[in-house]
């Protein structure tokens, strides 16, 4: 008895069974008025000049955080990418140890939230500027490596040889071989990737490090929701634009796809791609002027307070089962939310075509709203815990795994489903035959590598919503207490390294059946 | 209203497809302009042209996947159902075999069989379709009418050759059991062999009170029809049964100059 892979899409959505009998007993009682005049606030945002303005310059701080760390994390990526190449470290020197050994070493920053180290930074440097765009860099810089590497040591060898054999110098049959057909995944992923800068900085900005995100909190803290929702929409227009403008270069561009079901071979147009190249250069350094960024701030450190005696045995007596345990409770609720809700949602709504059009608007506000705004939410219905913390970071990757699945969907092209339809076959279920058994596989092992990323976000509703090693992080770094910090930190890495493994291997297995 | 315009009893001696008027304006697929077209209980019609002379329009309007901006379309005395359960119910009875096939490569034979019955089957039983494939009798029937060994039930569709995917596609059809059976190219890119084997099982199906309407390119396999209708530039050329049928009409057709108005 093996599911077949349309019912494999549904199972994660059996999430729902356990949380629906839960969360009645987790309702507190009041603040369902707030809720109420927060959904009204969405249809009456504020046009009061003076907020706008103040929302304007901190969308600009935000936009500016996003690029400005986006572009370090493609250099740092880029070059550390190739450093951890096996194919360029045996074409060069004829092993590739050192790539092994490099591998493992980006795995650290790449384990580590981008809110953690910005955290941490604050802590080492003071508040500058440079540390939101440090903060994004580091862990993206090892993202984009890890993606670099892999797309390099998976391309065909052949041309390489050929070129070698003709006695070309390595360095330059590296260029030639392996540059243009890498070109392509590694700009469609570094689109992909400035989206999720976007993200990244607006939740930066919500603890403390600057921009928009800070003046969503403070609206949020002070039940200013007109405020608050005139912020949200211009996020979700900036947001909606630049997606827009990377799905229209992606397609014209002739890069492949996100989902990869129609993934293109070489990328098209090189002149416009060298044009674009140059014209972001005098772009990041007017917004790096215009955001007083200061690199050298870098180099002065603030002296930390020193370890309490008798620190260690402290932090060594925090209840660590416990906290590794709602991690990962949180992380499989949230992962399994938000990729079996998608498809649920989808299938729900599939008679009616503004269904479709409604799905997307709420995707896109999740994808934006930062998940501790959505835990703050939430607790003013629910108490604090597991489960409250999983709705949040469950909405929020929803928002991202819905818009995949309907681009994928989308690609898949609705030949089949019209099929089925012409034989009288009922809406939902046309698309469940004859759409989602084409795109279960790739969605499901897109959902693994989400579970992966889910993971590391836990940290972020941890510190809001009282669960997990994120909570406890929290009250480390109030505490000044650098003993924790740092175990804290072992510990966040080691289940992330962990976790990337085991979905890894999920992905693989789901991909080669 | 399942029957809209017209009364139960009329649909017994109706005619299985009957298009009016259909007029189809060119966008994307070529048009379609004043088609009338009758197909009886029993019927087995070849419907001849060249690329882009409106067969597959002409079959997309025919199977409800395309409305005509004139004229209508009736299904054994019923017009299009303006709800959506009643038409769902008009095209239980429509079976269309296409040119791709658009089998489920993700799925076993059987799922895809099964498919057939999808229109009236509900969640729970689509549900259990996809974890423990049902009516296997049945599935294992359909295959051995079109001559393959009950044995690939369980395999994957993806697993099967081209002559075998064409044939689990006919049988999905006869799993759907409809009345009216039309098929789009579905001969193109055949071997002659496996053509003709193919075209004698689509023929022996058409028995009343079901119907065939078939697109071809091939004027040599239109032994075992009883009418034949060619489309030239969206419009009816002439409309005969194969048997008065002359060489000469079939060159004028291809080579471009049969008149369209000269239907019948």
């Amino acid at each position: 008895m093996k599911p077949a892979a349309p019912l494999l899409l549904l199972l994660p959505a059996l999430v729902l069974l356990p949380l629906l009998v839960l969360l009645p007993g987790l309702v507190h009682g009041g603040g369902w008025d707030l809720i109420g005049e927060f959904l009204l606030a969405a249809v009456q945002p504020s046009t009061d000049p003076v907020v706008l303005e103040s929302l304007l310059r901190g969308l600009g701080v935000t936009a500016g955080m996003a690029l400005l760390g986006w572009c370090a994390s493609l250099l740092i990526g880029i070059a550390a990418g190739l450093a951890s190449s096996r194919l360029l470290w045996r074409t060069l020197i004829g092993h590739s140890w050192p790539a092994e050994g490099i591998r493992r070493l980006l795995a650290i920053p790449r384990s580590i939230h981008e809110l953690i180290w910005g955290l941490l930074l604050l802590q080492v440097i003071g508040l500058q500027p440079v540390i939101a765009v440090i903060a994004i860099a580091i862990p993206y810089g090892a993202l984009v490596a890890r993606v670099v590497s892999d797309l390099l040591d998976s391309l065909n060898e052949r041309n390489l040889q050929a070129l070698m054999a003709a006695g070309t110098a390595p360095p330059a049959a590296l260029l030639s071989a392996m540059g243009p057909p890498l070109l392509p995944g590694l700009i469609s992923y570094g689109g992909y990737r400035l989206e999720c800068a976007l993200r990244s900085a607006t939740l930066l900005g919500v603890f403390g490090l600057g921009g928009l995100g800070n003046e969503l909190l403070l609206t949020l803290q002070s039940l200013q929701f007109h405020e608050l929702w005139s912020g949200l929409w211009l996020l979700l227009a900036v947001m909606l634009s630049l997606e827009g403008v990377i799905g229209a270069l992606r397609r014209r561009w002739g890069m492949p796809g996100r989902f990869s079901l129609r993934a293109s071979g070489v990328g098209r147009r090189g002149r416009e791609l060298v044009l674009a190249g140059l014209l972001l250069m005098p772009l990041v350094f007017g917004v790096g002027r215009a955001l007083a960024i200061e690199p050298a701030a870098l180099l002065h450190w603030q002296a930390l307070p020193p370890i309490a005696p008798g620190g260690w045995q402290e932090a060594l007596a925090l209840p660590w089962p416990s906290l590794v345990f709602n991690t990962v409770l949180l992380t499989l609720l949230a992962a399994a939310l938000a990729v079996g809700v998608a498809p649920l949602l989808l299938l729900l709504v599939a008679p009616w075509p503004w269904g479709q059009r409604l799905l997307q608007l709420i995707w896109a506000i999740g994808r934006l709203w930062p998940p501790p705004l959505t835990a703050l939410l939430l607790l003013f219905v629910l108490k604090p815990g597991v489960i409250t913390a999983a709705l949040a970071l469950g909405f929020h990757n929803l928002g991202i795994l819905g818009r995949l699945l309907l681009e994928g969907s989308e690609a898949a092209g609705p030949q089949r489903q019209e099929a089925l339809r012409c034989s009288g076959t009922g809406p939902r279920l046309a698309l469940l035959y004859g759409r989602f058994s084409g795109l279960a596989r790739s969605y499901l092992a897109y959902g693994a590598y989400r579970a992966d990323v889910i993971l590391r976000e836990t940290v972020v509703v941890g510190l809001v919503a009282g669960t997990g090693l994120g909570t406890q992080l929290n009250q480390s770094l109030s505490a000044f207490a650098f003993d924790q910090l740092l175990l804290l930190l072992v510990a966040y890495a080691a289940l992330t390294l962990l976790g990337e493994d085991l979905s890894d291997r999920a992905r693989q297995r789901l991909l080669q059946q | 209203m399942s029957n809209p315009g017209l009364n139960a009893s009329a649909s017994q001696s109706s005619p299985v497809l009957e298009l009016r008027n259909v007029t189809v304006p060119g966008r994307q697929l070529p048009r379609l302009e004043g088609i009338h077209l009758r197909l009886d209980a029993g019927e087995r019609v070849a419907l001849l042209g060249a690329s882009g002379a409106g067969k597959s329009t002409l079959l997309a309007v025919a199977n409800g996947l395309l409305q005509p901006a004139q004229g209508e379309v009736v299904w054994s005395g019923e017009r299009r159902a303006r709800s959506s359960r009643a038409r769902r119910r008009q095209q239980a009875r429509i079976g269309t075999l296409w040119q791709d096939l658009r089998l489920i490569e993700e799925l076993s034979v059987q799922q895809n069989l099964n498919c057939g019955r999808l229109a009236s089957w509900g969640w729970p039983r689509a549900l259990l379709n996809l974890l423990l494939p049902l009516e296997s009798e049945a599935c294992a029937q359909a295959l051995r009418q079109v001559d393959l060994d009950p044995h690939l039930l369980s395999q994957s569709v993806g697993e099967l050759s081209g002559g075998q995917r064409q044939r689990v596609a006919i049988a999905r059809l006869l799993r759907q059991q409809p009345q009216l059976l039309l098929a789009d190219e579905p001969l193109a890119s055949l071997d002659p062999r496996l053509a003709q084997e193919l075209l004698q099982l689509l023929l022996e199906q058409a028995t009343a009170p079901r119907a065939l309407l078939l697109s071809l390119h091939r004027p040599d396999l239109l032994q075992g029809f009883d009418r034949v209708i060619s489309l030239r530039q969206g419009r009816i050329c002439w409309d005969r049964p194969v048997a008065q049928l002359q060489t000469s009409d079939l060159e004028a057709l291809y080579a471009g100059i049969a008149e369209p108005s000269l239907a019948r």
